[in-house]
């Protein structure tokens, strides 16, 4: 049924309508196997509404999600056996332990690397004999990842899973996905933290108000982005305001700064008589680049 | 400020529990005062009831003593204070435990602690908003007695004494579930405890009504200090005394044991570890059967409790009342063909029914919480069906129904043999079996209502037995129309061992229940998970 070559996940104008409220309008997008894949957006841009079509726990109002070509609706468990998923907000049985709660979730998965789990409770430091009641945020969170990341699953679901961890432990979840992504595994990460988001992401798609704005590896996107260029002149700054692709022009004193898209050739031009001291350039942040899309408001 | 803020959340909830429940008892007063004129109208017709009531020691241990029962106000009395209190107190301490504990338990409490306010303050606040909610209660309730003062033949004052003493309950579980809160780590030992507390008082109270030369120990229940107000029978508000001094007691008790404790732990020890417990963990299924277990040994105990004590007292009950004339006519209304204690039994059996079918209105209710507090989520994004996941729940639910219904057979008989009922072990073995319908009915009507109207359902659910409950309770005294009596759950079931069982319907609630069950397996397949 699932051919070697079907993307970890594919959906066709998948949309999700709450009485008049269109939370997600039809969504087109891959993941591609061994992809590690940035999901961006606001608040209440429409992820986690994303994330939960796609394990069938919500019912689109319109299209179809596949995971690995199984249609995620009609055929949910075959889905789930593929996946793997880790919510933002954990919610677990209070009066199980955390050992326990690893047991349960991992004979309900159906596949466990035991061995992997023990070194993952380590590595976490999460004390297992707890119960979860006694835990806080951060460490019924990480219950939540190391039982997904133990399940070895072929496609990991990440709904900001690292709300609630501490920096030590957001570099060990960083290093376990760069595990899973050597291991093969496709990961789909829903998250704020741009700086995660940039370190870890193959590819960035951005959404808003429910709707997909910008998919693309970081590399396209920066190239789509203007480049930053700052100048340090000997004579005064030359008028650049309306040379092609120029924008955001500011003028401190001998000093100059500016956006510029497209080719930089005729800017160095300009600037080249008044006699250049100092020329920096750099690329949009993909925190700059989020700015740009939500900065101006719709 | 902070404090106030609490206390107006607390008093808001209360205040609308409390006023609903006062409609409620209003109403019930008010049916019953109205319902006995036209149903005994004539002299010859009191005269009757008296000496049928009167000498069914079954019916006075259930319901409490009948004093003047031929007057519209003395039937008023005995009929809405031998349920209302019981009814109220439930609320109450449910109420209680959901208002202090279950605030905290969810970390919501926390949000408003972190304000200018201590938590001794906010726990006063609390408990001030509920004591808002009695006032609520007793005000609607009052109401709706004052309304019928003319029907009745009362005064103002003897109908608020009245009033006073149908929230005398209410008023003391609200204190007693305030303590327990403080005593427990979780909402739900919290109301345990409570409910523990309220099952002991209502088993001392049947004893000492029961006309086994017991009576005084109606002094030892705070459900037995209720009935000894006897408001509008020759009041005694001496037994206020006692009244107060528990509900302020263990008031003050909560305060204090709040201000000496630690947030998020209770004041008993609990443990925070525990060793790994795999056995009910291997699987879905086993696992519901895990988180189905406290809810019903909790309410094994209770009714394997009230079921042991009514098989223990129904012979005495039954002789003393074969004596009284009018008894032999009740049992041929029953369709009955035996002596006192199968038709004693046979009337408390229908009580068993009602609780049972609250024990499977709480399967349901922990079903849905499972999924509105976003647990299930943990199990259905793993290789798990809905069906499969739902299927469980019931079935466990269902289990844990028929081995309590088997249970009060079994204790009925263990307790009745020992004192040479005469009633066989099969019979009251049906008769446990016999009460099963109706719960299993509730619990698949209430996994329909989970599966298309997830928000609603635990309200539709207790409000169907509820629902039935009061029907049954009103109907069977003023002379109902057939069709009101007909949309009781437990209106259909015979009073099994006074009479035979009735296979015929036994049989039809199943069906019913079975279609319903398969309907919700589907529907719920088809929504979207929704949170609370």
């Amino acid at each position: 049924m699932c051919s070697l070559t079907e993307p970890a996940i594919r959906t066709a104008g998948l949309a999700k309508r709450f009485g008049g409220f269109d939370a997600l309008h039809p969504l087109d997008l891959e993941v591609g196997r061994e992809e590690v894949v940035g999901y961006l957006g606001p608040n209440g841009a429409g992820k986690t509404v994303t994330v939960r079509l796609l394990l069938g726990l919500l019912r689109p109002t319109a299209g179809r999600a596949e995971i690995f070509g199984i249609d995620a609706h009609r055929n949910t468990v075959e889905a789930h056996r593929r996946l793997a998923y880790v919510p933002g907000e954990a919610s677990l049985w209070p009066s199980l332990t955390g050992a326990e709660t690893l047991h349960l979730l991992g004979r309900v998965q159906g596949q466990v690397d035991e061995a992997y789990q023990r070194e993952l409770v380590e590595r976490f430091a999460l004390d297992p004999s707890k119960k979860v009641r006694a835990y806080s945020k951060g460490n019924r969170q990480k219950l939540c990842l190391i039982a997904a990341l133990s399940s070895r699953a072929d496609l990991l679901l990440l709904d900001e899973p690292t709300s609630g961890l501490d920096p030590l432990m957001e570099q060990e979840f960083r290093r376990a996905i760069v595990e899973a992504k050597d291991a093969g595994q496709s990961v789909f990460l829903s998250s704020h933290i741009l700086s995660e988001v940039e370190a870890l992401c193959d590819r960035v798609a951005i959404l808003r108000a429910g709707r997909l704005v910008e998919v693309g590896t970081l590399a396209e996107l920066r190239h789509l982005s203007a480049l930053t260029v700052q100048a340090t002149l000997r004579d005064p700054p030359p008028d650049v305001t309306g040379m092609a692709g120029v924008t955001d022009v500011e003028v401190d004193g001998r000093r100059l700064r500016c956006h510029i898209t497209g080719p930089v050739g005729p800017l160095l031009d300009a600037l080249a008589p008044a006699g250049v001291l100092q020329l920096t350039s750099r690329e949009p942040s993909l925190e700059e680049l989020f700015l740009a899309h939500y900065g101006g408001g719709e | 400020m902070t404090g106030r803020v609490v206390a107006g959340l607390a008093a808001r909830r209360a205040i609308r529990g409390g006023a609903a429940w006062g409609a409620v008892f209003a109403l019930v007063v008010a049916s019953t005062a109205v319902g006995f004129e036209s149903a005994y109208g004539t002299v010859e017709a009191r005269q009757q009831l008296v000496r049928t009531l009167g000498g069914n020691a079954g019916i006075q241990a259930l319901f409490g003593v009948t004093r003047d029962i031929s007057t519209v106000k003395g039937f008023t009395a005995w009929r809405c204070l031998g349920v209302l209190p019981l009814v109220g107190a439930i609320w109450a301490l449910l109420h209680a435990t959901r208002t202090l504990q279950g605030e905290e338990d969810s970390g919501r409490l926390e949000l408003l602690l972190a304000g200018p306010t201590t938590r001794a303050g906010a726990g006063v606040a609390a408990m001030a908003g509920m004591a808002a909610g009695l006032v609520a209660m007793f005000a609607v309730t009052a109401a709706g007695v004052l309304a019928v003062t003319g029907t009745g033949g009362f005064g103002v004052t003897a109908g608020l004494y009245f009033a006073v003493a149908l929230v005398a309950a209410p008023a003391m579980f609200l204190a007693v579930g305030s303590l327990t809160s403080q005593l427990a780590t979780t909402r739900r030992q919290a109301a345990a405890m409570a409910g523990g507390v309220f099952g002991v008082a209502y088993a001392i109270r049947l004893v000492a009504d029961s006309g086994s030369g017991l009576r005084w120990l109606r002094w030892a229940s705070p459900l037995g200090w209720v009935e000894s107000l006897r408001p509008l029978t020759g009041s005694r508000p001496l037994a206020l005394v006692p009244i107060a001094g528990l509900t302020l007691g263990l008031s003050a008790a909560a305060i204090v044991v709040n201000g000496a404790r630690d947030y998020g732990t209770g004041a008993l020890p609990a443990s925070d570890t525990g060793p790994l417990r795999a056995g009910l963990l291997e699987s879905a299924w086993r696992f519901s059967a895990r988180l189905t277990r406290p809810r019903a040994v909790g309410w094994a105990a209770a009714i394997g409790l009230m079921a042991a004590v009514v098989g223990l007292v129904a012979k005495s009950v039954g002789e003393a009342a074969t004596e009284s004339e009018g008894f032999a006519e009740i049992i041929q209304r029953l369709g009955g063909r035996s002596g006192g204690a199968e038709a004693y039994l046979g009337l408390s059996f229908t009580i068993v029914a009602a609780l049972l079918a609250f024990q499977a209105a709480g399967h349901v209710a922990a079903t849905r919480e499972e999924e509105a507090d976003g647990q299930l989520d943990n199990l259905l994004v793993r290789p798990l069906s809905r069906s499969r996941w739902l299927l469980g729940r019931v079935a466990t639910a269902f289990a844990a129904l028929a081995a309590v219904s088997v249970l009060a057979g079994l204790a009925s008989w263990v307790t009745a043999a020992s004192q040479d009922t005469g009633v066989g072990l099969g019979r009251l073995l049906s008769a446990g079996m016999n009460v099963l319908p109706p719960a299993v009915l509730v619990l698949a009507l209430g996994t329909l209502a989970h599966a298309v109207a997830p928000r609603r359902a635990v309200a539709l659910t207790y409000g169907l037995v509820a629902w039935s409950f009061l029907v049954e309770l009103v109907g069977s005294l003023v002379n109902a129309s057939h069709w009101l009596l007909d949309l009781s759950l437990f209106h259909h079931i015979a009073p099994v061992p006074a009479v035979d069982p009735r296979w015929d319907t036994a049989a039809l609630y199943v069906v019913l229940a079975a279609a319903a069950g398969a309907i919700s397996l589907v529907a719920f397949n088809r929504r979207d998970l929704v949170g609370a």
